[in-house]
């Protein structure tokens, strides 16, 4: 294994005061976009534009960014409309895997993230879809958890959700990165 | 808009637990309700965990709202769930179930076990939402990060959700600006936009500011935790946390009940779904 | 460079050696073209105070990192010369180490703070240094009742207002016992009352021993610290370095904020000129008769925000053609006003007429072709992939003719003098510099041909030169007919409305022209309102209606009135500034 990637594997894991709070924020905003776009708490079953904030988490800021956005975030906007931050915990960590699946993009999709701007959102979309594709498969806990059948909860709930999130993602990562990366620019550090 | 916990539990006897005891009674409890399919069994969890949540004290009339919505969403799931699988549950007991009728349409036989399994599972589903309801009244918003940390979270990560309940003031403030600045551009965000794509679309004007604005103004944060030797070293949580004697109590108490759950799945019927004679007589005419 | 000699610019003989030395410091950014800083040296030691001022990019805020250590620990560039707290490099220290003797209150201390409650926030620091539960909970009592805050312990951060925030700031730092303070314009958002707290809490660590940097561009309210030097940088370099008034003798006025009495001075003893009005013609002028119709009148208004009370009955006539200022303290409701006027807050009782017929019936978007509201912060509203999408947004919701469109955007952008910028309308808002976006969001709301600017606290993030310059951009504006702004910035309301509504627990105590509404010292003050020098001036010598005079035009005229600069006004101005 090369030096270089033995730097951006470490770099990848790396837990920062500027990881904790970029985890701490899209947390927040995830909690916060969730209860204003949606008063139905604890149900995950609808469209969801704030959904996007999740893999672009992970994806411009990395996995473990990305997996605290998604389950810390969907904890939160169990909390604040009143189902509890733990009662769908398995939610939660689906949630969470798709943030995470979302910042390992430097491992699968190295030429799209090392690319130009626009490589780069392409790139968020597909880590985004993929990472979707991926982390709501453990949604299907709630065969074991609420003992509902597997066609159900593929019926009811992982579809449903999957496309809606996959829109979200799908148009809204593309743009999110599009209008942070001259941000990023500037901060200069 | 008012996006923040509400602390409503504050003050009852539940609120001045350990935070600890809320947090892991959630998960003992959901792992005994997991191991049991008898709805009388099923239904006296339930007693026990509106017990619990009453000593939360949390005022109804201020959740009333939250109670509707696990009603029609319990309700939606555990209905679809019979109609469309038809209770096709390994917990379903053996043999030939007892047919009341088919379902017009799709065809599900509809069965006096199918029937119980769907009024096992909403009391299920209802317990462990019952049980789950003070984590978020009855818990100090400021007091979940010294929590985690106790159960064995990493500090870091411990205290990021402390600062993740810092930011939900301000933030919420600035994505409510933002809405603010846009409908002055003729924009109505929260105005009814009905299609998948059209909603998705229309939500950019306010999402990609309040995004990009909350992350540019997270360096000064970054500073302000950096130059305060943030995440150098071991460090103490001003808050501490010790349980007492009823704190001890509760855990043993719902400790005690995973206990006799496991033992009466292999021991007995507990894990067997019960379906009333009655409804068998019905099918069987 | 001018560097003062004698014995007031020398630091008093000390036997302590410096808590922190500056050797010839340069730095560049990683991603700059410039350094920010050249050549820049500076020794600080036990007991001193030293005051660091400077106009916006002057390289204060890279002094403050090179010293608490920032650089080099956490941003990239290139770093020549040294920086040594006490005596070893800062590049062979550990931030947690330089933490130790360095603390540093940063400039928006909303964003400093951590903690979701005013015991969190105090026991950060020291948690984060491993000390025990006990020992925090002990200095939380002390510092809350140095720092004069035990009346906000158990409260929530988020509830606290912009003083309350910047006092708690400074409590935190307290708590972490550094024997060096490094603090960024504390002076930005405080009220009088707070201000004088702070600076009572500053002066009483120097006598202690700690030693005190405050950055800031007031130099007015700073000097009451008594600093014993002052650094006054201007693009990276070191204008001055020594006493107080060496420094006042150097220092530019337009870049930073000075007493009166020192701007009146310079401009007796500089050759006399005659009374150069700068810049065109104000576009906006002069109040307009008193019989003319309001442009927009509230009868009796009331409001509430989440159950409070913020609006009590207001009653006020806004002019079509005037400039407006609503002054007064923090949750008076200054904002909310507008803020009902647009319709984006519903009024709970009383009417808004807009040219004389009730708004009621009409959406925000309607009322923002007749008032350009612009907020406080530009990048809030900013999402567009360019700023022609950007400014087309607003028409485009409202579904104007697309025929308009490209005239509509060269004429915002040429009004607020964006056009200068090549290819601007293809350039991304978001990576914009502050002031380029400042413009933009005024840009985007003449794109809806208001008549009347409403300009949200218009000085926030800028410093006195720019926050004037953007002022006198607005007013110059062609085609704008009336403007409305609520500040907190005394000297910048008076010195540019013809009027002023003083606002005060939800109701108007006063309007009328600047000179009439500060008559009344004790109403003033009671708003929680600064005194400042120039507007003592403007008591005493300036027009009697009007807007006043800012500090450079008022010096001048007195100059050139009385060309003897020993019986002239430099004596008895600085005769008002005591």
């Amino acid at each position: 294994m090369s030096a270089i990637s033995m730097d951006r594997r470490n770099n990848l894991w790396e837990v920062t005061s500027r990881t904790i709070v970029y985890a701490a924020i899209g947390a927040a905003l995830y909690g916060i976009l969730l209860v204003a776009q949606l008063p139905i708490p604890g149900s995950t079953v609808s469209v969801r534009p704030a959904f996007a904030i999740v893999p672009f988490f992970g994806y411009a800021f990395g996995p473990i960014v990305g997996f605290f956005t998604g389950f810390v975030g969907n904890a939160i906007g169990d909390q604040i409309s009143g189902w509890g931050a733990l009662t769908s915990w398995n939610w939660s960590i689906a949630n969470g895997l798709v943030g995470l699946i979302a910042g390992l993009a430097p491992l699968y999709l190295q030429r799209w993230v090392n690319g130009s701007t626009r490589d780069r959102a392409i790139g968020g979309a597909i880590a985004g879809v993929i990472a979707v594709l991926i982390g709501f498969l453990f949604v299907f806990t709630d065969n074991i958890l609420q003992g509902l059948d597997i066609a159900t909860i593929f019926s009811t709930l992982y579809v449903p959700v999957v496309v809606g999130d996959l829109i979200g993602t799908i148009i809204l990562v593309p743009i999110l990165v599009y209008a942070w990366e001259p941000v990023k620019a500037q901060l200069g550090r | 808009m008012n996006i923040a916990p509400r602390y409503l539990g504050r003050g009852s006897w539940l609120a001045r637990r350990d935070p600890r005891v809320l947090i892991l009674v959630v998960f003992f409890f959901i792992f005994t309700v997991l191991q049991i399919w008898d709805a009388r069994l099923v239904f006296g969890l339930l007693i026990i965990s509106v017990i619990y949540y009453r000593t939360a004290a949390i005022p109804w009339a201020q959740i009333r709202r939250n109670w509707t919505v696990v009603f029609l969403f319990i309700g939606m799931l555990v209905t679809v769930n019979m109609l469309v699988a038809g209770g096709n549950v390994e917990a379903m007991p053996e043999g030939e179930p007892d047919v009341l009728f088919y379902f017009p349409l799709l065809g599900t036989p509809i069965s006096a076990q199918s029937v119980s399994l769907a009024v096992t599972q909403f009391l299920r589903y209802l317990a462990m939402a019952t049980i789950g309801f003070p984590v978020a009244f009855a818990i100090a918003p400021s007091d979940f990060g010294v929590a985690f940390r106790r159960l064995g979270v990493p500090e870091k990560f411990a205290f990021g959700i402390d600062l993740t309940f810092r930011f939900l003031p301000s933030l919420s403030a600035d994505f409510q600006s933002t809405v603010d600045a846009q409908r002055i551009r003729g924009f109505d965000w929260s105005a009814g936009a009905t299609g998948f794509l059209t909603r998705v679309r229309r939500s950019t004007p306010v999402i990609v500011p309040t995004v990009v604005n909350a992350i540019a103004g997270a360096e000064d944060t970054i500073d302000a935790m950096d130059l305060r030797g943030f995440g150098t070293g071991r460090r103490t949580w001003l808050r501490l946390l010790v349980y007492d004697r009823e704190d001890w109590l509760v855990l043993g108490f719902f400790v005690a009940l995973l206990v006799a759950a496991t033992l009466g799945g292999f021991l007995g019927t507990s894990d067997e779904l019960w379906t009333p004679q009655f409804l068998i007589d019905i099918a069987q005419g | 460079m001018v560097v003062a000699s004698g014995a007031s610019g020398e630091p008093r003989p000390e036997t302590a050696p410096p808590l922190v030395e500056v050797e010839h410091l340069s730095y560049r950014y990683r991603r700059a073209a410039e350094p920010a800083i050249r050549d820049v040296s500076l020794a600080v030691h036990p007991g001193e105070v030293v005051l660091v001022a400077g106009p916006s990019g002057c390289g204060k805020s890279t002094l403050i990192r090179a010293i608490n250590g920032l650089i080099p620990h956490a941003y990239s560039g290139e770093l020549a010369g040294a920086v040594l707290v006490e005596g070893r490099l800062t590049t062979e220290l550990k931030l947690r180490d330089i933490a130790r003797t360095v603390g540093t209150v940063l400039q928006d201390p909303a964003k400093q703070i951590v903690g979701s409650m005013v015991e969190s926030e105090l026991a950060f620091g020291p948690e984060n240094f491993g000390v025990p539960r006990e020992e925090i909970a002990e200095r939380i009592r002390e510092v809350a009742s140095q720092a004069g805050i035990e009346a906000l312990l158990g409260r929530e951060t988020a509830a606290l207002s912009g003083g309350e925030r910047q006092l708690l700031a400074m409590a935190a730092i307290l708590m972490m016992r550094p024997r060096l303070f490094v603090v960024d314009e504390p002076l930005a958002n405080l009220d009088p009352a707070t201000a004088e707290r702070l600076l009572t809490l500053l002066r009483a660590l120097a006598d202690e021993g700690s030693a005190i940097v405050i950055v800031e561009h007031r130099v007015e309210e700073a000097l009451a610290l008594a600093p014993d030097r002052v650094l006054y940088l201007d693009e990276g370099r070191t204008r001055y370095l020594g006493s107080v008034d060496g420094f006042l003798d150097v220092a530019d006025p337009s870049a930073v904020r000075l007493p009166f009495a020192v701007v009146a001075k310079r401009a007796a003893m500089a050759p006399a000129e005659p009374d150069s009005s700068r810049g065109a013609e104000p576009a906006v002028k002069g109040p307009a008769p008193a019989d003319a119709a309001p442009r927009l009148e509230f009868r009796g208004v009331t409001a509430a925000i989440g159950g409070t009370q913020i609006l009590r009955g207001v009653d006020a006539r806004l002019g079509p053609a005037e400039v407006v200022a609503v002054l007064g303290p923090n949750g008076s409701g200054k904002t909310t006003l507008f803020r009902t006027a647009m319709r984006l807050l519903d009024i709970t009782g009383g009417s808004i007429l807009v040219d004389g017929v009730s708004h009621a019936g009409r959406r925000t978007a309607e009322l923002a072709t007749e008032f350009g509201y612009v907020f406080q912060s530009p990048s809030q509203m900013l999402f567009a992939r360019t700023v022609e999408d950007e400014l087309l947004f607003g028409p485009r919701n409202l579904g104007r003719d697309p025929a308009t469109f490209d005239e509509l955007v060269a004429d915002s952008l040429r009004r607020t003098a964006l056009h200068e910028l090549d290819d601007i309308r293809s350039r991304p808002p978001l990576a914009l510099s502050f002031g380029q976006q400042k413009r933009l969001a005024l840009a985007i709301a003449l794109a809806l041909r208001p008549e009347t600017l409403i300009l949200d606290e218009p000085s926030a993030g800028q410093d006195h030169r720019t926050a004037e310059a953007f002022m006198r951009e607005v007013l110059a504006i062609p085609g704008l007919r009336s403007l409305y702004l609520v500040t907190h910035d005394v000297d910048l309301a008076l010195t540019h409305a013809d009027r002023i509504l003083l606002f005060r627990e939800g109701r108007v105590v006063a309007d009328g022209p600047p000179k009439v509404v500060i008559a009344d010292t004790a109403r003033w003050t009671a708003c929680n309102l600064r005194s400042t020098s120039l507007m003592e001036a403007n008591k005493a010598w300036g027009p009697a209606a009007g807007p006043f005079l800012d500090a450079d035009t008022l010096a001048r005229r007195l100059a050139a009135q009385r060309p003897t600069a020993r019986s002239g006004p430099g004596r008895e101005a600085e005769g008002v500034d005591c």
